[in-house]
């Protein structure tokens, strides 16, 4: 399984060798495949030559230092970088087989496919339910008022957030605490039933009770979707993903298994990152 | 010296430049308001004559013969007779029973004059509306008096308009309570007049209403449409960048500009009529539209990206993040600018006077066809005038011009707290 990237492109930085990824960075079978991936924001580029595979019902936690280009690559995965102007991506990118990139992808379908919960919950300013039944309502998924009612009552369970609001469905979503608010979000984007669930620092601005209930929450999901995690815990990344990828600036310096990752890094940048001498 | 002492030290010129900048600023705010309750005072003052009006009480006889009429009681009363009645001589003979004393051809000249040209008319109305009052007892109405009497009664100022003679008649009527000031309805009933007692804002005022309907129409889908095309949607290329440099310079083109425009392009290339609210109304727009225009833009700019970025990921349509949820959160934005848009319409009065809103209208407009003026025009005519009870009018008009600014204003702030409860 363990393959090396070909690509030297880059000129080698004082901090190691940067030329490629070592570890266990692709897989036979993987839900979403990703080679040799250039992220530029005009002249500025933020990914180097990204080769990753992203296993099926699996969690794969990215971390690295601030501004190695983590959401940057995450972000690619969904095409939501399509909204920055000035942000190019080339190198190639597969859903299942099918090129994200391609013309004839919509990125309407592949955004209800892959579905995003974002750092700061950003619930609409909309009643609870209408934040849950909006996704389902656009794509036309309920045929009657009474199958959107079961969608949201499923999407809220299986966040974990019915029973807290189930007296409220009527409430705004941002009068939840900013905990409910952030499985709101997650309940909002199971609602879609996409295949692949994307989450930049989904706890980053939670409390450690918070944080734990989402956690938990996301192991259960593993069951059904593929879900990218981006955090700035290694406890979190140890706790929720089986496979880790290291990046620093802009490249993917290590991946493999978490365990692996965490008690036997094999590059000294991962080591360090992970046992707390930079980053 | 250590650090607290150079803080120390540093910190009373510190509070001192505070405490001189909070002085500038309350003077400024306080020069400000002093000059706003002046204005008010002065204008108030000035146009509460404007709201009453001096009446005078005549018996006015009914039997067939003061009329005119045929006396055989069997000839019924047609509507052609009661047309042919000669009201302004009824009056005057109402009048001559109450001053049996001024048998001269010059006293009954001044005393026709006590009373306005309006009260024939009034009474004239009475009849065709109630016939069966012909044949009955004398009636009791009051009636308006002419604005010099009305001037003179009401704010107790000798003008050279009314004679030795007439002073007379006036505290005779005055003695024998037949003379009175009252609350003036015909302000807000009637249309322009040439006399000032007679001469009501109803036509300015509605007048002015439909063509605000028209600016409304016409400015806010097109300023809002534009604005979202030009911020969701325009690619970013010279064309855009010079189409948003055009916009912000129209609006501060002088409004004259527009109404010459207007006159060129509505009236002699589209051979629409003149003095229309629905020119005067299209003309206002052109002046309104970069208002609504950089407003609305700077609205919906101002949604924060995370609401764009959940519509997204959910796999939203641009289209559909746009009117699902960009659009609702800038509608307080939106609406704030539209309605300073219409408050600046409501004001302007050059580019109307180039369609030729400017015209002496009468009649009350009925749809955005009929000619009209507008209260501001209103004023500027009135404040034109020379009869000195004009003085009062225009006053008067400021004040219901003002309000109908504040209602609007109003009217934002409601509104924006309700779309703001909204969201
Ligand atoms: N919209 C943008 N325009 C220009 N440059 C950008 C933009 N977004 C990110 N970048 C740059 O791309 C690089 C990677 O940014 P990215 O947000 O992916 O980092 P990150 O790993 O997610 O960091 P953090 O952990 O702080 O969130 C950074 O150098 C950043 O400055
Ligand atoms: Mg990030």
């Amino acid at each position: 399984m363990q393959q090396r990237n070909k690509k030297t492109a880059s000129p080698s930085l004082s901090l190691g060798n940067f030329a490629s990824t070592i570890g266990e960075n692709l897989l036979n079978d993987a839900k979403i495949s990703t080679r040799d991936v250039n992220v530029s924001y005009g002249d500025k580029q933020a990914i180097y030559d990204a080769s990753l595979d992203i296993g099926r019902n699996q969690v794969i936690a990215l971390i690295g230092p601030s501004g190695c280009g983590k959401s940057t690559f995450l972000r690619c995965l969904n095409r939501m970088n399509d909204t920055i102007g000035i942000c190019k991506v080339s190198g190639k990118l597969m859903l299942d087989g099918e090129d994200i990139y391609a013309k004839k992808m919509d990125p309407v379908l592949l955004r209800a496919r892959v579905g995003m919960v974002f750092q700061k919950p950003n619930p609409f300013p909309k009643s609870i339910y209408d934040n849950v039944a909006y996704g389902p309502r656009i794509h036309g998924l309920a045929r009657s008022n009474a199958e959107v009612d079961e969608i949201v009552i499923t999407s809220l369970e299986k966040a974990g957030l019915f029973e807290e609001v189930k007296d409220r469905l009527n409430a705004p979503g941002t009068s939840l605490s900013g905990g409910q608010q952030q499985r709101l979000c997650i309940a909002r984007t199971i609602a879609v039933s996409p295949e692949v669930i994307l989450m930049d620092e989904p706890a980053s601005a939670l409390d450690p009770i918070a944080t734990a209930i989402i956690e938990e929450l996301i192991d259960e999901l593993r069951q059904n979707y593929t879900i990218v995690i981006v955090t700035h815990s290694m406890q979190q990344a140890a706790r929720v993903s089986q496979r880790t990828a290291y990046f620093h600036m802009g490249r993917i310096v290590e991946v493999g298994d978490t365990n692996r990752i965490f008690t036997n890094p094999r590059h000294e940048m991962t080591e360090n990152y992970i046992t707390g001498k930079f980053g | 010296m250590n650090n607290t002492e150079t803080v120390k030290a540093g910190l009373k010129k510190r509070y001192a430049r505070e405490k001189r900048f909070q002085f500038y600023g309350k003077a400024a705010v306080m020069s400000g308001f002093v000059f706003l309750i002046f204005l008010l005072f002065d204008i108030t003052t000035k146009a509460i004559p404007a709201f009453s009006i001096t009446e005078i009480l005549l018996e006015v006889p009914m039997d067939r013969s003061s009329l005119g009429l045929s006396t055989d009681t069997s000839v019924s009363i047609d509507d052609e007779a009661i047309a042919a009645i000669d009201y302004a001589g009824l009056v005057k003979k109402s009048l001559r029973s109450q001053f049996p004393e001024a048998t001269k051809r010059k006293d009954k000249k001044l005393l026709y004059r006590l009373m306005s040209g309006s009260a024939e008319y009034e009474l004239r109305q009475l009849i065709i509306d109630d016939p069966g009052l012909i044949d009955g007892e004398p009636l009791s109405i009051w009636f308006k008096a002419d604005d010099d009497v009305d001037t003179f009664y009401k704010l107790k100022r000798n003008t050279s308009r009314i004679k030795a003679q007439q002073v007379e008649f006036i505290a005779s009527l005055k003695t024998e309570s037949r003379i009175r000031t009252a609350l003036n309805w015909d302000f807000f009933t009637n249309g322009d007049s040439r006399e000032p007692e007679q001469a009501g804002i109803k036509g300015a005022l509605l007048g002015s209403f439909w063509t605000l309907l028209v600016t409304l129409m016409v400015s806010l889908p097109v300023g809002i449409a534009a604005a979202i095309y030009l911020e969701e949607f325009a690619p970013q290329n010279r064309l855009t960048d010079f189409i948003e440099i055009n916009i912000n310079n129209l609006a501060a083109v002088p409004s004259i500009v527009f109404g010459l425009l207007g006159l060129a392009v509505f009236i002699n290339f589209f051979g629409m009529p003149r003095s229309v609210p629905l020119v005067g109304g299209l003309v206002l727009s052109l002046i309104t539209l970069p208002t609504i225009i950089i407003s609305s833009r700077a609205a919906i700019k101002s949604v924060p990206p995370s609401l764009r970025e959940a519509a997204l990921g959910l796999g939203a349509s641009h289209m559909q993040m746009v009117f699902h949820h960009v659009l609702p959160q800038a509608m307080p934005g939106v609406l704030t600018g539209a309605i300073i848009g219409m408050a600046q319409a409501l004001g302007e009065t050059a580019p109307l006077l180039m369609i030729g809103m400017v015209a002496f209208i009468v009649d009350v407009p009925d749809g955005v066809l009929d000619s009209a003026t507008v209260l501001p025009v209103q004023i500027f005519l009135w404040a034109d005038s020379p009869e000195s009870a004009f003085t009062a009018l225009t006053a008067a008009t400021i004040l219901v011009l003002l309000a109908f600014l504040t209602v609007m204003n109003a009217l934002a702030i409601l509104l924006r707290n309700y779309f703001e409860r909204q969201r």
